[in-house]
């Protein structure tokens, strides 16, 4: 299978979410290829993490489809779009204090997949090892923030999806830690897997990603390849305001 | 280690079954209280375990503690047949409804399931002709005819019933969703857990072993009364015991219930008037110096003390 395949994996067409009279996504085209690291981008506010709660379920969009392997899943909850195989992180890490990191892990191993208690630990631990996260067994509270961020990308990749959505999994790293996890990134596209990175740290983006989406306003401003968006006239004035 | 946990268990077991052979009548008398709200602890411990507080305990409590005796008193269905229908009853009413309220979380559920035991007491006292209004209703004899070591047989069976459904609710799958739930509901939907399913089973089997614990009651005293058998007492002492055995845990409930229903009895023979307050004051300062009850800081003080030892 080629590693950037032109098959679509996940698209999104005119997607919106209005709260109240705020309006947080207006009518978003967005498309994922199969095998492909896309970096999502935009400044505060723009609609990224609304965007990836409306495409996992977590919010059901005002207007707009998606569209996940030909097939509209627009209005599915959360918990069956994981299974379908739509995976995602959170921008706030949020570990399950009350079960160590091993069985964090099992939660998406259980649910996302229907494995029984053994086959879950047994996928668990091959997820933690494959991550680099080391005794696995201690409490979440014991854990460093490195690790706290390989757990939550490994409560998402247990699931084995298809797509996976990353928010800001590298913010608050040191840059060899950043190094390790976008290193890790490249490793769980091999497996085929399609990711979209959402990321403030522009040399991130620009290393790691193929292509990238830049929203503002809750709309698509530009994509492409990262050297010609971030000469992109709107692009700049998105990010540095009018007066330039 | 392990060896060592079943031998105590197996050997609390049979103490516990042998107890009326070296107990006279009151001891046994008191016993019946402690399984019963023991079994009430445990019961709403389980659901607490999802981060969903039920004042629901008294209502489902009363529900099956109604539907076994008015069973037995329109039908002549055999008693023990009754309590398994007040445990049914209480199932399907707390199914029905849980997927009508369990939209709603923390204080908002707390508040509904509280309602739902005042609903449930006023309809009681306003359908006389089923239920018998205010003064409820007599069964003619209490089960067993009263023979103190059945009745405490059956209520332990009982309690063992509600202590092996607990177990089950903490090895398997039941409890990493409940736990992930309770952690963050956003990580659970998120990794596949149907969040709504779980929360409706969850109150449906906790609820039935209310109901079927209020059966028993009813069987074991003979009667049914709205003020009585609706009493908030089957509502704040289970709770009082969870929170000061340690929550989230079938030993917690357990050892809460033991202590406190022993200690409540003793004070109430030494202070018939002020026994409440005095426990209520225990339960008070218990919960300020140990806010996961005393399992809970065992627990801690047993993973500090063995982290000292392998570690350094």
């Amino acid at each position: 299978m080629s590693r950037n395949g032109e098959r679509i994996v996940l698209e999104t067409q005119d997607l919106a979410k209005n709260f109240g009279g705020l309006v947080a996504l207006n009518g978003v085209n967005f498309s994922l290829r199969q095998g492909e690291i896309l970096g999502l981008i935009g400044p505060n506010g723009a609609g990224k993490t609304t965007f990836i709660n409306v495409v996992s379920g977590v919010y059901m969009p005002s207007r707009g489809r998606v569209i996940f392997q030909g097939k509209d899943v627009t209005f599915l909850p959360a918990h069956v779009k994981c299974r379908l195989g739509i995976a995602r992180t959170f921008q706030l890490i949020h570990p399950l204090t009350d079960l160590n990191a091993l069985q964090n892990i099992m939660v998406g191993a259980i649910f996302g997949r229907g494995l029984g208690l053994r086959e879950a630990q047994r996928e668990a631990l091959a997820v933690a090892d494959f991550l680099g996260l080391r005794d696995p067994g201690r409490p979440v509270s014991e854990l460093t923030a490195l690790e706290v961020k390989k757990l939550e990308i490994a409560r998402a990749l247990v699931t084995r999806p298809t797509v996976l959505f990353l928010d800001e999994a590298m913010a608050g790293l040191n840059i060899d830690e950043t190094e390790e996890v976008m290193g890790t990134v490249r490793r769980i596209r091999e497996e085929g897997v399609a990711l979209c990175v959402v990321e403030h740290v522009m040399h991130v983006i620009s290393k790691l990603t193929e292509r990238v989406v830049v929203l503002d306003g809750g709309r698509v401003i530009a994509e492409g390849p990262y050297e010609e968006v971030a000469n992109d006239e709107r692009v700049i004035k998105a990010y540095l305001g009018e007066e330039g | 280690m392990r060896h060592l946990r079943y031998v105590a268990l197996a050997a609390a077991l049979t103490a516990a079954i042998l107890f009326p052979f070296y107990s006279g009548l009151y001891l046994r008398q008191v016993a019946i209280i402690i399984l019963i709200y023991m079994g009430l602890a445990l019961s709403w411990d389980m659901l607490l375990r999802s981060g969903q507080l039920s004042f629901g305990i008294s209502g489902f409590f009363g529900l099956g503690a109604y539907a076994a005796v008015l069973l037995q008193l329109n039908t002549g269905t055999p008693p023990l047949v009754t309590i398994l229908f007040g445990g049914v009853v209480a199932f399907v009413v707390a199914f029905l409804l849980g997927i009508a309220v369990l939209r709603l979380r923390g204080m908002y559920f707390a508040i509904v399931t509280l309602a739902l035991s005042t609903i449930f007491m006023v309809v009681a006292k306003n359908l006389p002709s089923l239920t018998g209004g205010v003064a409820g209703k007599m069964l003619p004899s209490v089960v067993f005819g009263g023979d103190s070591v059945k009745t405490y047989w059956l209520a332990l069976g009982v309690a063992l019933l509600t202590v092996l459904a607990s177990e089950l609710f903490q090895r398997t799958r039941v409890f990493y969703a409940l736990t992930s739930i309770r952690d963050n509901e956003l990580v659970a939907k998120s990794s596949g857990v149907d969040v709504f399913r779980y929360l409706v089973l969850a109150f449906a089997v906790t609820s039935a072993l209310q109901g079927l614990i209020g059966g028993t009651y009813a069987q074991i005293y003979g009667f049914v009364a709205p003020e009585e058998t609706f009493s908030f007492t089957f509502l704040l002492l289970p709770m009082a015991m969870a929170l000061l055995g340690g929550v989230y845990s079938t030993e917690g409930p357990v050892l809460g219930a033991l202590l406190l229903g022993a200690l409540g009895e003793y004070l109430k023979l030494h202070l018939p008037y002020g026994h409440r307050l005095v426990y209520g004051v225990i339960v008070v300062i218990v919960m300020l110096g140990m806010p996961r009850g005393i399992v809970g800081a065992v627990r801690t003080l047993a993973w500090r003390v063995g982290r000292k030892g392998g570690g350094r």
